[in-house]
């Protein structure tokens, strides 16, 4: 479980978070829909102990981690880029995490093993970064982060840089795989659609203060989410390719 | 281009940038080449002979300038990269990068001037350590310059991303920094090796011709009107940077992270 106490920041002048208050229980999945310059990724660096300058309090469970540095906190952050390490193999990426825990090597061949499967990368095991496609390089992200269980994983905008069908691809493998490993996982995102379908709980950020929402019916009948108009917005285009499309 | 325009291409950048050398190693093997003839006759290798029995003060000059580049290669490429990463991430970067332009809006010479001064102070005029100190005060600040943009924002998500995995200092430096690094700091200490070694204004002022690096002798030999111990020199001076430009060839060529690998 994490929860947020009071998260302010402020850069010069302007005042980017607003006492930000959260409580996520474990296996919970939060998208977090904002448009950009909303204070998503501030939110989540200071989570992840990027930014280290920030008032108020984090808890991940009973310990308080705000004091401590990025690796020792149990938070993994994930960014739009997949990051891999060009000179290591997709079985060496994955299993990076567990190499910096000096986890026993039988233990660590197990796990990335079950993880590659997991991720239908086994015909890339052998393979270095360069020659993935852009999925397959997040999907590759994604493990190296799961494997080592974090208490928290953050997740910027992972998919936005994907076409339509990898996008809606790994949406579903990130589901599966949240849901297996009972993953706690703030997924930050601007677009509505994605947010409803990869998450259990639900908030926007807007003008630096976090809006949750206890049911996604009560985030898309909330007006100031947006969530409502996208949904008509995307309706319309449809009945409008279905009247071109049907006979005169 | 056609294949045979690239030929043709080839061969005239081979000659422009070959027959200078061949004109050296023909000069060190000759003593008595005068205008008009076409070729000194006969050769001698009483020159090298010289310089391989090590009765030559070019050995001297060889090993003394060998040393001195490679310290000051070494010492400006790692202090640049450490120094530009802290600049780079620093708030105020700007006011301090600009200092970094000092030893190039003044020529060389002039800073040889102002430095003689301090240097003089503190007994360092005339010393290999005082020519160093010279020299890595141009070289440092171009490592400075080339490192800058190295860190950019994807270097910093990278050492962001292995903090987050749990990695120490020594994990990121490994992961995220030296895979992307290794390449550029071979050009740094390329480039900056060269910068030394060829340095001549700087290094005779401060080293009042006590500190003879191979450069040093070059002009002594020419001011001699002695073309054929200029031209011994020459070859030397040229041997080095030629193999750490052949090496340096190698590592930026070789495409470690491709898919060939």
């Amino acid at each position: 479980m994490i929860t947020l106490r009071n998260i302010s920041k402020e850069f010069g002048s302007e005042q980017v978070l607003h006492d930000v208050h959260l409580t996520l229980n474990k296996g919970d999945t939060l998208a977090v829909l904002g448009a950009s310059g909303s204070g998503k990724t501030t939110l989540l660096k200071i989570i992840a102990g990027i930014h280290r300058e920030h008032s108020g309090s984090i808890h991940v469970g009973d310990t308080r981690i705000d004091p401590l540095p990025p690796q020792k906190r149990g938070v993994v952050y994930l960014y739009q880029e997949a990051l891999l390490f060009p000179h290591l193999t997709v079985r060496e990426n994955v299993g990076f995490g567990l190499s910096v825990q000096n986890a026993p090597a039988n233990t660590q061949r197990e796990a990335v093993d079950a993880m590659i499967r997991d991720m239908g990368l086994a015909a890339h095991a052998d393979k270095y970064p360069a020659q993935l496609s852009g999925g397959q390089r997040q999907r590759v992200a994604f493990g190296r982060a799961a494997i080592i269980h974090p208490d928290v994983l953050l997740l910027d905008e992972p998919f936005a840089s994907l076409d339509f069908d990898t996008r809606n691809e790994m949406q579903q493998l990130f589901t599966r795989i949240s849901d297996a490993h009972t993953m706690t996982t703030l997924f930050v995102t601007h677009d509505a659609r994605e947010a409803l379908r990869v998450g259990d709980r639900f908030a926007q950020m807007r003008d630096g203060m976090l809006h949750t929402y206890d049911s996604r019916r009560a985030f898309i009948e909330d007006a100031a989410s947006g969530v409502q108009s996208e949904l008509d917005f995307w309706t319309k285009i449809q009945q409008e390719i279905a009247a071109d499309s049907s006979p005169q | 281009m056609t294949t045979s325009s690239r030929r043709i291409l080839i061969a005239a950048l081979a000659v422009v940038f070959g027959l200078p050398l061949v004109l050296l190693l023909y000069l060190s093997v000759s003593t008595q080449w005068h205008y008009p003839a076409l070729i000194d006759h006969p050769f001698t290798l009483q020159h090298w002979h010289w310089l391989l029995q090590g009765h030559s003060p070019l050995v001297a000059s060889l090993g003394l300038s060998l040393g001195l580049s490679l310290t000051v290669g070494a010492v400006a490429t790692l202090t640049g990269f450490a120094v530009s990463r802290l600049l780079a991430y620093h708030t105020r970067s700007t006011y301090w990068l600009l200092l970094a332009y000092a030893p190039y809006v003044i020529a060389p010479v002039i800073l040889a001037v102002m430095l003689n001064v301090y240097l003089l102070r503190i007994g360092l005029t005339g010393t290999v350590p005082g020519v160093a100190m010279a020299q890595l005060l141009i070289t440092i600040p171009y490592a400075v310059l080339f490192f800058y943009g190295f860190w950019n924002e994807r270097i910093r998500s990278m050492e962001h991303l292995v903090r987050t995995m749990g990695g120490d200092a020594q994990t990121v430096f490994l992961h995220a920094i030296w895979p992307a690094a290794r390449g550029l700091l071979a050009v740094c200490f390329f480039q900056t090796f060269l910068i030394s070694w060829f340095e001549y204004g700087l290094t005779q002022y401060i080293g009042v011709g006590k500190v003879q690096t191979l450069t040093v002798m070059v002009f002594r030999y020419v001011s001699e009107a002695n073309p054929y111990l200029a031209a011994l020199a020459g070859v030397l001076l040229v041997t080095p940077p030629l193999t750490l430009l052949l090496v340096n060839r190698h590592v930026l060529v070789q495409r470690i992270w491709s898919h060939k690998r």
